[in-house]
């Protein structure tokens, strides 16, 4: 009997998928380590030791007597946003999908490891207003459809103003047409991070944005239990 | 934070909306709000207050002034706006050996107040909260800290020791060893004695220098409010939030107060917070308020920021006049004063110690307004000036792979054990990261096995692409493993595994050239792909990517799936899709998948073996059900002229 074709994980499927229609308008794939300093993943995102913002993270630390400064499993892809601003000089376009982890406890909806994809553009002059053109840009052709977002007030340490994200799918043949769904945080980069960074908030600007890729595959796919993405349960994989 | 609607309709007045409006508002002006329920009669909404407005915002006060900007209404009652008619006394003291620590302390006495059952109104509001009612006294200091969201301590002043007439507090910082006991935490019978490293900050009984709480955090039973308590101290001071939390975390103490302090409320709260609980307890507890100590020996910074229209503009990207900015300035209470055509100095309400730079004054502004408002525009198009090395591999040899029948798995990141362990893991199974992820592969590979005939495959082929951890010299070492696996029997491992895995290998080496270095073990193999990188030409561009097709997920059932076989002879003129309609059309719902396994020809006749694989979403299926299925197939494909072999 001949061996049919093997399946893809919807994960990665995302991933390329995202790649794909962010690289359309020049944003590059960058990547950094799942062991990450507590500088990147914390301190250089203005998220100051002894703060209360650090709560809103769980974390997973390194034991000390394994590393020669703190370490952690980072909580966020935003690590990578400071390494590459740190390296290359503005204009920036990024994208950076990967796994993260929260010390929490899982359900139908959270996991300890998940899947993030962070967005980061920073140029002279680039406002709000590009934020919400881009994620229009790209949730339209996620799910192949016009779509528009709109923002909340949040906060997150690493920008200022800080949004929530909702979307809603205007049409197609989709269960999300018509619905406004929670899919993200967002904001401006604080001027802070990129003073860190040595970038001049003076001259520069940006947005940057983190978004759960397991959350995108429980809106595109159907996905009721999160865990799933990650039993390597064949009986999940090769629906897709 | 929970806020009761008529609560905040005391301060923000009749502007103030209905509770669903209300919650609108603050949904896309200031705050998610989780939900709106009534408890007690009243209707209380539940706000998630973030770290950045925790220092005002835990208080009905501090929505209210929320709504108040919102709204653009000055609050019809104001507890921050009341003037403060307390008159000092000397028959308190404080010493504060850390100025820095605690930068504020004050205490007001009171004599001759009855402790007695609160009114209804104060009862209900703290019902509404979900606080429990105690008395008059202790439900004053409660409602202030709901109110303004300064925490307080009542003392009975009749077992506090005085020395040549004054009550003496004092406020140090423990030292190494020394132990304090604090009341009983929630749902505890026993008081909890803390034994200290030194770093914790004390409230003391200053004469003899005994500790009566840790500050800002717990108080114990010195100098405990009974029934019969006639006389009160009760103490209102500002921390250092970083004091604060550190000893809060250490201790696992999270408190009502804690929350308060380690976020960092305004200094200038504490008069306020005095003002308003005497006028209380006079209300409603009688007695005479008998005098006011205040030591403030650090004062609250008066902070001022420049905020320049053309920032505004650049960040928001919507183009406010200078005149618009300086409205929505001034709704959140700043005092913004014009330095030149389109440049402001502002000056926050001292409530307000999250407002330090312009970037703050821009988000202000730019949620007054509505985040939403800027038009939608895309980065101008350039061209991609790089190609993620890792990503354009990955999917190659993932291209590769699947071609050849390997599914793609994601699998656990932690292990039971290991080298390599977390400080903090969340169970005794996931403490430790694994090295290698063949031990996940061949789990997968065994887990799998028993689906195959659901899966309408013989053997199970995975792989994984995924990062792996290891101690090294300096620090935690990383690197991305492609470890690939095959299982061609139920039982286990067998050699013929290996042969497919070693055969499977030459698709991967086409792709990241030939001689890696693979590590090849019971039909397991695995390869350190982020070495392998390196040394590969970097890629100039990714592939096409093709779009998928919209596809649901459909969830898989927990039941046993029951398989049958089923062989015909039918006429070399019968095409084999026909067969298999006809057999999936009379085998019905139940039938979740159909394997053709085996075609042979012999005489003009053609024979077709499937498999048919039944399987219920909400149930275990019976042989006698499936047997009864079967016996209607046999009778569809004979009304056909096939024969059933």
């Amino acid at each position: 009997m001949e061996i049919p074709r093997g399946h893809q994980h919807p994960i990665t499927q995302m991933i390329t998928e995202i790649n794909g229609i962010f690289a359309e308008i020049g944003f590059v794939f960058a990547s950094g380590p799942e062991a990450e300093k507590e500088k990147y993943n914390f301190d250089l995102l203005n998220v100051p030791k002894e703060h209360p913002s650090r709560d809103m993270q769980d974390t997973f630390w390194f034991k000390p007597q394994d590393v020669t400064e703190p370490m952690v499993l980072r909580t966020h892809t935003s690590p990578v946003q400071a390494r590459y601003m740190e390296s290359h000089e503005p204009p920036i376009r990024i994208i950076v999908p990967g796994k993260v982890f929260r010390n929490e406890a899982t359900d139908a909806t959270h996991e300890a490891q998940f899947y993030q994809v962070e967005g980061l553009y920073i140029d002279k002059d680039v406002h709000l207003g590009y934020l919400k053109g881009t994620l229009e840009y790209f949730f339209s052709k996620f799910f192949s459809g016009k779509t528009e977002v709109r923002f909340r007030p949040s906060f997150f340490p690493f920008v200022e103003p800080g949004v929530e994200v909702d979307m809603r799918l205007l049409e197609g043949n989709s269960k999300l047409v018509g619905k406004w769904i929670e899919v993200m945080g967002a904001g401006m980069v604080h001027p802070n991070v990129l003073r860190g960074c040595n970038i001049d908030p003076e001259v520069y600007s940006g947005f940057a944005f983190g978004m759960g890729i397991d959350r995108l595959g429980v809106m595109k796919y159907g996905v009721e239990d999160v865990r799933d993405f990650y039993t390597g349960d064949l009986r999940f994989v090769n629906q897709f | 934070m929970k806020v009761i609607h008529s609560w905040l309709k005391e301060y923000v007045g009749a502007a103030l909306p209905d509770a669903a409006q209300v919650e609108a508002l603050l949904t896309f002006h200031a705050f998610e709000v989780e939900g709106v329920e009534q408890v007690a009669g009243e209707e209380v909404i539940d706000i998630k207050v973030l770290p950045d407005r925790a220092s005002d915002c835990l208080s009905h006060r501090g929505i209210a002034r929320e709504l108040g900007s919102i709204l653009n209404a000055p609050l019809a009652v104001d507890p921050l706006a009341t003037t403060i008619t307390l008159k000092e006394t000397k028959q308190v003291s404080v010493t504060i050996e850390d100025t820095i620590a605690c930068p504020r302390f004050t205490a007001i006495v009171m004599t001759g107040v009855t402790v007695k059952e609160s009114p209804d109104w104060l009862k209900r509001r703290l019902l509404a909260l979900g606080q429990r009612p105690i008395n008059t006294i202790v439900d004053a200091t409660n409602y202030v800290m709901f109110a303004l969201g300064q925490p307080m301590h009542v003392y009975d002043a009749d077992k506090f020791p005085q020395v040549d007439g004054t009550w003496q507090f004092g406020v140090r910082l423990a030292t190494e060893g020394e132990t304090v006991s604090l009341l009983a935490e929630g749902g505890k019978s026993e008081d909890r004695i803390v034994t200290l490293t030194g770093t914790e900050l004390l409230i003391t009984e200053k004469s003899s220098n005994t500790p009566v709480g840790l500050a800002g955090i717990k108080g114990g039973r010195f100098a405990e409010l009974t029934a019969d308590t006639k006389n009160i101290i009760i103490e209102a001071a500002c921390f250092n939030p970083t004091v604060i939390r550190k000893t809060a975390r250490r201790y696992n103490i999270l408190t009502d107060a804690s929350k308060r302090f380690e976020n960092g409320p305004s200094w200038e709260l504490p008069l306020y917070a005095q003002q308003m609980i005497v006028d209380l307890i006079l209300d409603i507890s009688g007695g005479t308020f008998a005098g006011l100590l205040d030591v403030y020996h650090e004062k609250q910074e008066v902070v001022t920021t420049t905020v320049t229209v053309a920032n505004v503009r650049r960040l928001l990207g919507i183009p406010f006049t200078a005149e618009a900015v300086q409205l929505l300035l001034e709704r959140i209470g700043a005092v913004v004063t014009t330095v030149e055509d389109g440049v402001f100095t502002v000056e926050a309400p001292f409530e307000r110690t999250d407002l330090i730079g312009e970037e703050n004054y821009i988000d202000e502004i730019g949620r007054l307004h509505g985040l939403t408002e800027a038009p939608s525009m895309l980065p101008p198009p350039v061209p991609l000036v790089e190609i993620n090395a890792q990503q354009y591999y990955s999917d190659r040899v993932r291209a590769a792979l699947i071609e050849q029948g390997f599914s793609e798995v994601i699998t656990s990141s932690f292990q039971k054990k290991g080298d390599l362990q977390l400080q903090n893991a969340l169970a005794s199974d996931k403490s430790f990261l694994r090295d290698s992820l063949r031990k996940n592969i061949i789990a997968v590979l065994d887990a799998n096995f028993t689906h195959t005939d659901l899966l309408g495959i013989t053997e199970v082929r995975v792989f994984e692409l995924g990062t792996v951890f290891n101690k090294i010299e300096r620090g935690i070492g990383e690197q991305m493993m492609l470890t690939l696996g095959v299982r061609t029997k139920g039982n286990g491992y067998s050699q013929k595994d290996d042969t497919i895995v070693q055969g499977c290998l030459r698709s991967v080496e086409s792709i990241l050239g030939a001689g890696l270095s693979w590590k090849i073990e019971k039909g397991v193999a695995e390869l350190n792909f982020t070495a392998r990188l390196a040394s590969l030409p970097a890629p100039t561009a990714y592939a096409p990517w093709v779009k998928q097709p919209a596809l649901q997920y459909q969830s898989v059932s927990s039941y046993p799936a029951i398989s049958r076989d089923v062989a015909l002879f039918v006429s070399n003129n019968e095409d084999v899709a026909t067969v298999a309609t006809v057999l999936a059309t009379t085998a019905g719902s139940l039938l979740v998948r159909q394997t053709l396994f085996d075609t042979y020809t012999k005489d003009g006749r053609t024979s077709y073996a499937f498999r048919l694989v039944f399987q219920a979403i909400d149930r275990t299926l019976t042989d006698i059900e499936i047997n009864k299925i079967m016996e209607e197939v046999y009778v569809s494909v004979k009304g056909r002229g096939w024969e059933v072999r």
